[in-house]
Order: C-alpha cells, then sequence, then structure tokens
C-alpha cells in the first residue's frame, strides 16, 4: 500500500465548521491536504445517500462537520445529522464497509485548532484502513 | 378460524358499524384484495395466502382508502389485518397516508407455521379478534449469517446479490411503507439510468436506508424480488438497530413519532 494517499470528503456546514475551517487557514494550522471541502448550509443536509455516493465515486472517507449541539444555526439540524449518521454507520456496516470511514463531528466557528486536529486524525484512520473501493471507479 | 372473521365482519356490515371491509376474496380460483360491501359475498372472504393486505392501502398510487374517502367520506372501512398489516396501518396513519378513524382493524393471528414461513417475531395484531396469539420467530438464519461474515466477506456477499438485481423495482413497489410520489430510485442524480444491474449498491442502499424507521418487516419486498436477493436480512437488522439506539419501532404505536424526524429531546441518544 506505499503511495496511498486517501481521498476524503468533507461536507462542512456554512456557519461554525466552514468557518473553522476558515479560522485553520488564517491561523496557519497546518493540516493534511486530503479533504475536498463541500460547503452545504446545515450538517442536517448531507443526506446519507450523498455520502454513499461520495464513497461510491472514489472517496476513502467522509467527514461531516456541524455545529455542537446547542448551537445549529438551525436550532435542531445537527440533532437529525446524529441520528442519520448513526442509523449510516450500521447500515453500512452490514453491506460490508467499515462505518469508521464516516466521521461526524462538531467544529465551531472559533474552533480552528479543533479542525485541523480532527482533519489530522481522521486522515490518518483512513491511511491505516486503506482504500474503500466501494464503486467500480467513477468518472 | 375463517368463520368467524366472515362471520364478525357481517356483523360489522350489518350493524352499520363498517361501510365496508377490505381482504382477500378467492374468486374463480384466485385470491385479490377486494373491498367487501354486501354481507353475501363474504363466503368468498379468505386468508390465505398470507398475501399483506395493507398492499392495497399503501400502495404508493391509489390507495383503498383514498378512494373510499372520496366517493364516501366520513365513512369507515373494516380491515382483515394480520401482525404487520396492522403494523403497516399504524406506520402508514403516522405518516399522513391514512387516517385510523376512518378504519376498524379486525386482528387475526397467524399460525406457528405461518409465522415460521416468514421467520417474523410478532405474527399478531395488537387488536386480536380472532384467533390465539403464537410465540414469534426469534433467530433469523440470514441474519446470523451475515454477522458472522468479516466485512470483505459480507461485501463480496452482496456483491453477489446485487449483481443478479435487473432492476424491476418489484421490491418498492410491494412495500407498503414506500408511499413517496417522488422516488429517490427513479432520479438520475441518485441511481443511474440504463444500467443492469443498478449501481452496487447506491440503488440498494437507497432503499434500505430510506425504510430503516419504516420497515415493518412484512418481507413483501424480498418475496416479490424475482431473483431472490435476502433483502429483508438488512431490513431485520436495521430494525434492531432503530430499537436499540432510540427504542422505536415501526407500527409498534401511533404515538410515537420516528426518531429520524425528531430532535435529540424526543429520541435521545449517546454523545459519543
Amino acid at each position: 500500500m506505499t503511495g496511498f494517499e486517501p481521498r476524503i470528503v468533507g461536507f462542512l456546514c456554512n456557519w461554525c465548521s466552514y468557518a473553522g475551517a476558515d479560522l485553520a487557514g488564517v491561523s496557519r494550522f497546518q493540516y493534511p491536504p486530503n479533504l475536498r471541502v463541500v460547503r452545504v448550509m446545515c450538517s442536517g443536509r448531507v443526506a446519507p445517500e450523498a455520502v454513499v455516493k461520495a464513497l461510491y465515486y472514489g472517496a476513502d472517507g467522509v467527514l461531516i462537520l456541524g455545529c455542537h449541539i446547542g448551537d445549529c444555526h438551525y436550532l435542531t439540524g445537527n440533532h437529525q445529522a446524529m441520528k442519520r449518521v448513526a442509523v449510516l454507520g450500521r447500515l453500512l456496516s452490514y453491506l460490508g464497509v467499515d462505518p469508521r470511514r464516516v466521521r461526524l463531528d462538531w467544529v465551531s466557528a472559533s474552533e480552528g485548532g479543533r479542525f485541523a486536529q480532527i482533519v489530522t486524525e481522521f486522515t490518518e484512520e483512513i491511511r491505516t484502513l486503506g482504500p474503500c473501493a466501494l464503486g467500480e471507479g467513477g468518472p | 378460524m375463517i368463520e368467524e372473521v366472515r362471520e364478525l365482519a357481517g356483523r360489522w356490515l350489518e350493524s352499520g358499524r363498517v361501510d365496508a371491509v377490505l381482504g382477500l376474496r378467492e374468486l374463480d380460483g384466485r385470491v385479490a384484495p377486494h373491498l367487501f360491501t354486501d354481507t353475501g359475498e363474504l363466503d368468498g372472504l379468505v386468508l390465505s395466502p398470507d398475501y399483506p393486505v395493507v398492499y392495497t392501502c399503501g400502495q404508493r398510487r391509489k390507495t383503498v382508502p383514498r378512494l373510499l374517502e372520496r366517493e364516501n367520506p366520513g365513512g369507515k372501512i373494516g380491515v382483515v389485518a394480520r401482525g404487520c398489516d396492522e403494523r403497516a396501518l399504524i406506520e402508514l396513519a403516522k405518516r399522513n397516508q391514512l387516517s385510523l378513524e376512518k378504519i376498524e382493524i379486525i386482528g387475526v393471528s397467524c399460525t406457528r407455521e405461518e409465522a415460521e414461513s416468514c421467520g417474523c417475531s410478532r405474527p399478531y395484531p395488537t387488536n386480536l379478534a380472532v384467533g390465539e396469539a403464537v410465540e414469534g420467530v426469534s433467530v433469523d438464519e440470514d441474519v446470523e449469517a451475515l454477522l458472522g461474515m468479516s466485512l470483505e466477506e459480507r461485501r463480496e456477499f452482496w456483491r453477489r446479490e446485487f449483481s443478479k438485481c435487473m432492476k424491476c423495482y418489484g421490491c418498492r413497489n410491494a412495500c407498503p411503507l414506500c408511499f413517496c410520489e417522488d422516488c429517490q430510485l427513479e432520479q438520475e442524480q441518485w441511481v443511474d439510468v440504463g444500467h443492469v444491474p443498478p449501481e452496487i449498491p447506491m440503488f440498494h442502499f437507497i432503499r434500505f436506508y430510506h425504510l430503516a424507521d419504516r420497515c415493518i418487516e412484512c418481507g413483501e419486498c424480498e418475496r416479490a424480488c424475482p431473483v431472490d436477493i435476502p433483502l429483508l436480512t438488512i431490513h431485520r437488522l436495521l430494525r434492531r438497530d432503530v430499537k436499540e439506539l432510540f427504542d422505536y419501532e415501526a407500527g409498534r404505536d401511533a404515538e410515537h413519532e420516528s426518531p429520524l424526524i425528531t430532535t435529540l429531546d424526543e429520541a435521545p441518544m449517546e454523545e459519543r
């Protein structure tokens, strides 16, 4: 598995986590360049179908970041994200995908360091898990 | 047992407790759902094959309760319901597909043999009118076999199974709980058109996930499948998971909302 670089798709909520990622950049925190960020309005917006589609088209891991519980801009969007990801993880494991490939976490707009740390941790975890190869390879 | 059901249905029709009874009718050697309005017809009412009557209530197109409401607003129908039928009716009512106030359930229990052939864990309705509740089946071989596999084996297993899929949509069409008019399985952005078998596992994943908090384990999807994909295996596991995570079982009662559409205050889970 030499030369394996994980491809990670990140769904970042507009109000907290995207701003947190921005802060990480402005503050010049170092984190691995494996993350491709998709900006969404809320972590509750992330459909489990989209997560699986990302894995199908070649992502090795999917990172969903939202506001901390209680801080959601839409009040309870992240509550739903949390419940969905719990069910999604079980379903993925029955289909033969390691549920660790999907991680949901909370990053506020002031937590640039936490953002960098989560991305680093997650990238290393996916690196040890190896390529996902869920689909036959997409476009 | 069938005599008791006929008698009860007849009594309800005569007394005006219901305007019609939905059940299976045998006519010229064929069995199909039928709306009985005349007590004279009730001789044709049958219980087998163990075909969920509710199929006609929850189907994606024109459902019996909706048709009845259009023709006879305020009318009531009796439904001859097994355990799975009753769970489906309750779950459909919760999702605004029909109104339980317009339905009277004639609950019928399944026999132990029927329960075993379906692998049903709860082969009797709550409103049991005819028959005796028998114990359900607690262990499912397919489920145990899947849980015994490693992740790689599971993926290989499903790749083999799903590659048989000819995308006939039978599993979706047979499902009493699939009622969306705009089905995601028909949207190109999620399921590519013109490919058989459909992308593995996208097509099946979408069905499994959408039914995670709805599936009432009637097994119609698996029965409808022309290539025998063991779809119910994952539905059983997800139903078990949703119960474990949120203490929610589809069709158990009419009060509790699905945890996937409520906040953590209503269906809390452990913070990770």
